[in-house]
């Protein structure tokens, strides 16, 4: 058996999976299923090489790596340092744009 | 068993690729699964369309969901290689993928993330890369086994509209070893002992008649550093060349007397090495009044005017037909086939030769084949301006609404054509029509295909062709674009190498090709020719950077310039040189 010295701790009890779904879980499920949520990446991966932030990510993480020893760093705590950063530094106008998209996508999914 | 302490992953280096090694778990479960372990995996490959990003499901309607709490729209998303549960994971957060791992008997760790189709152990959280399932992801992306086996030049089905204009000589690419390379740093030593306050060999080149062209070019050939190193070095030296090429000819004559009598003496004599090696000598003699390349347009001229396609007057044209009269000459003295196959070619393509990848997939099947192209400039598109350009937008974001926008965006907010536009459009996947003739041998028909283009070698000195003269099928060339362009003094060409372009197609991922081969990614502006003017009143000047000053040579003219009358200039040809060799070559103690 294994020592749970390290296990994380037990994630809350899975909810009830009858309930109905939310609103929020429907928008995802018509955007997955229409393909539009993969248009969504894409166009959000473009915009984001385009103004800067991937090469920017890509400084600081090759930053934390130097600093912490490139053996001692895993993906999660990669991505637990970076999220934050990343998160508020994507600019403004992209934001806007992925809006609009998704404004559109409801509008004619009429959801 | 194991404590969970700190686990480390030691890397190994193969092909110059550092390959992780697999964590304790996914070796486990490699060892106990036999010689397929992903065999249940493979069924589930989706790639949709072809060229898109792979995912893992098991019915390609599936939305998946994290067995535990039911989510569908966390970051991350892993199947149980094991039992193929799907679980959520947060990374430092709440993970049902990690507890999932840890709640099952041992070998519930490894999983696949099932939005990337990338392999990822829940208890060391941490991605890790089996070389066998990566092979089969990268194959389900392509549907064929091209490009496992890659140039197969048979396959070479379509010309691409940029490599069109380039000639096509068979000549194998140098890639300096670990010597030559040192070699090659060693003898990039400053060149010191000049007394006056101008650099060493900066020296006006008179106009003989309308012949700016050459001039321009040649002054950035002057003073390219590898170009450079070779001549002053007595690399040709001509009084040899020439008594070499007499006696060689004196006996072909005899050879042909005897046979037909005579005949084909002329441009035999023609070697525009030697007539290079004797400006590097004029032009470096520590004369500074400007001198008259009167011999050197003769031979060139003798020499190209074999050449039917060429267009006078035209920089670029001049570049590339200078290029192949030192590679022609060159080649010549060198028949055995030994000293070709190393790849030990003439200076010309030494210096400026790289290597072009052009992967052209069947957007019906997905079969991809894939070529590569020597290269000695690459030629661009300056960015369409609005809406008055042949080529239609990106096929990326495959809505044909989006098409113009992005072309717009991609200058760099709003306006500003750059250098890094014109690679990034450069190295995007193009979408071709079936008229565009990419025959598929898999569907053994005509198909669209979408073509990308990325770079496998770079040289030692790039040169980069703005295409601002527009030819038009309507009789002779048109009209030159006069629109600005933004080019950086220090230049990374990583993102446009194909391990950047393939990483960024098939994901984080081992992948099956072998790796770029260069040097170092990072290049530095030396020269830039630049034109003003009309189409057929035109005039080039060039700009040296030389000691980090810059140098404006207008023919006979050589004057001192602030750096921002340079970047305000109107490029036509951008020369830059591996850093490495820039800053060893023209440096002079203290660096910017
Ligand atoms: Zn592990
Ligand atoms: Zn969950
Ligand atoms: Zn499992
Ligand atoms: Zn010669
Ligand atoms: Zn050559
Ligand atoms: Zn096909």
């Amino acid at each position: 058996m294994r020592k749970s010295v390290n296990r994380p701790p037990t994630p809350d009890v899975a909810e009830n999976q009858e309930k109905e779904p939310t609103l929020q879980e429907l928008i995802n499920i018509e955007l997955i299923e229409s393909g539009e949520k993969e248009r969504l990446m894409e166009l959000l991966r473009e915009r984001l090489i385009e103004c800067g932030w991937k090469d920017e990510m890509k400084a600081l993480c090759r930053a934390f790596i130097k600093k912490k020893g490139r053996n001692n760093v895993t993906v999660d705590d990669l991505v637990h340092v970076m999220t934050p950063k990343g998160r508020a530094s994507v600019p403004d106008s992209v934001k806007a744009e992925l809006l609009q998209r998704i404004r559109t996508f409801l509008v004619s999914a009429a959801l | 068993m194991s404590s969970m302490a700190k686990i480390t992953h030691p890397r190994q280096q193969i092909n110059g690729e550092i390959l992780p090694q697999p964590c304790p778990h996914l070796a486990e479960f490699l060892s106990n699964n036999g010689s397929k372990p992903f065999r249940a995996l493979q069924d589930c490959l989706r790639v949709k369309p072809p060229g898109g990003r792979a995912s893992i499901r098991r019915d390609p309607k599936e939305v998946p969901r994290c067995g535990a709490c039911g989510e569908s729209a966390r970051p991350r998303l892993y199947a149980c290689i094991t039992c193929a549960a799907v679980h959520c994971h947060v990374p430092s957060g709440p993970s049902h993928a990690a507890a999932h791992a840890f709640s099952m008997p041992p070998g519930h760790e490894i999983a696949v993330d099932v939005d990337r189709a990338e392999l990822f152990c829940c208890a060391c959280r941490d991605q890790v890369y089996d070389r066998d399932f990566d092979a089969a992801v990268v194959l389900a992306q392509t549907a064929a086994s091209t490009l496992a086996s890659s140039a197969t030049s048979a396959v070479q089905q379509y010309a691409p509209e940029n490599l069109r204009k380039r000639r096509r000589i068979d000549y194998k690419p140098w890639i300096p070893n670990l010597r030559e390379q040192y070699l090659v740093g060693k003898n990039s030593s400053p060149l010191n002992g000049d007394v006056s306050d101008l650099p060493w060999g900066l020296r006006g080149l008179n106009n003989l008649g309308n012949t700016c062209f050459m001039n321009s070019v040649l002054q950035a050939l002057l003073h390219t550093p590898p170009l450079r190193n070779y001549f002053l070095s007595d690399r040709h030296n001509r009084y040899f060349c020439q008594k070499k090429s007499n006696a060689d000819n004196a006996a072909k004559k005899i050879a042909a007397n005897t046979i037909d009598g005579g005949g084909n003496k002329s441009a035999a004599r023609v070697c525009l090495a030697c007539d290079m090696d004797a400006t590097f000598s004029a032009v470096f003699s520590g004369e500074r009044t400007p001198y008259s390349p009167a011999k050197f347009l003769y031979s060139w001229w003798q020499y190209a005017a074999n050449l039917a396609s060429y267009e006078q007057q035209d920089a670029h044209e001049f570049f590339i037909s200078m290029l192949d009269g030192i590679h022609e000459k060159v080649d010549k003295d060198r028949r055995k086939p030994e000293s070709q196959g190393n790849g030990d070619c003439c200076v010309a393509h030494r210096v400026f030769s790289g290597i072009l990848r052009s992967d052209v997939m069947c957007m019906a099947c997905g079969f991809t084949s894939t070529t590569y192209d020597p290269c000695v400039d690459i030629s661009l598109d300056l960015e369409p301006n609005q809406g008055g350009s042949a080529k239609t937008g990106s096929t990326k974001s495959s809505h044909s609404c989006n098409g113009e926008a992005d072309c717009m965006n991609s200058s760099q907010n709003c306006g500003v054509s750059t250098l890094m536009g014109c690679l990034d459009r450069f190295t995007r996947p193009e979408r071709l029509g079936s008229d565009q003739k990419f025959f598929c041998q898999q569907c053994q028909v005509r198909q669209e295909s979408l073509k990308q283009m990325s770079i496998r070698k770079l040289p030692l000195v790039s040169c980069f062709h703005i295409k601002r003269f527009e030819h038009s099928s309507v009789r002779k060339m048109s009209r030159k674009v006069d629109r600005y362009l933004q080019f950086p003094f220090s230049l990374d060409m990583a993102p446009y190498l194909s391990s950047s372009i393939l990483r960024s197609r098939f994901g984080n991922r081992i992948l099956p090709f072998d790796g770029d081969e260069h040097l170092c990614s990072d290049f530095e502006l030396f020269a830039v020719v630049t034109h003003t003017g009309k189409l057929d009143a035109g005039h080039y000047v060039t700009y040296l950077r030389l000691s980090n000053q810059w140098y404006k040579c207008d023919d006979a003219w050589i004057t001192l310039v602030n750096e921002n009358i340079v970047r305000a200039a109107q490029g036509y040809m951008m020369f830059y040189v591996q850093k490495m060799l820039f800053y060893k070559a023209s440096e002079k103690p203290g660096p910017a």
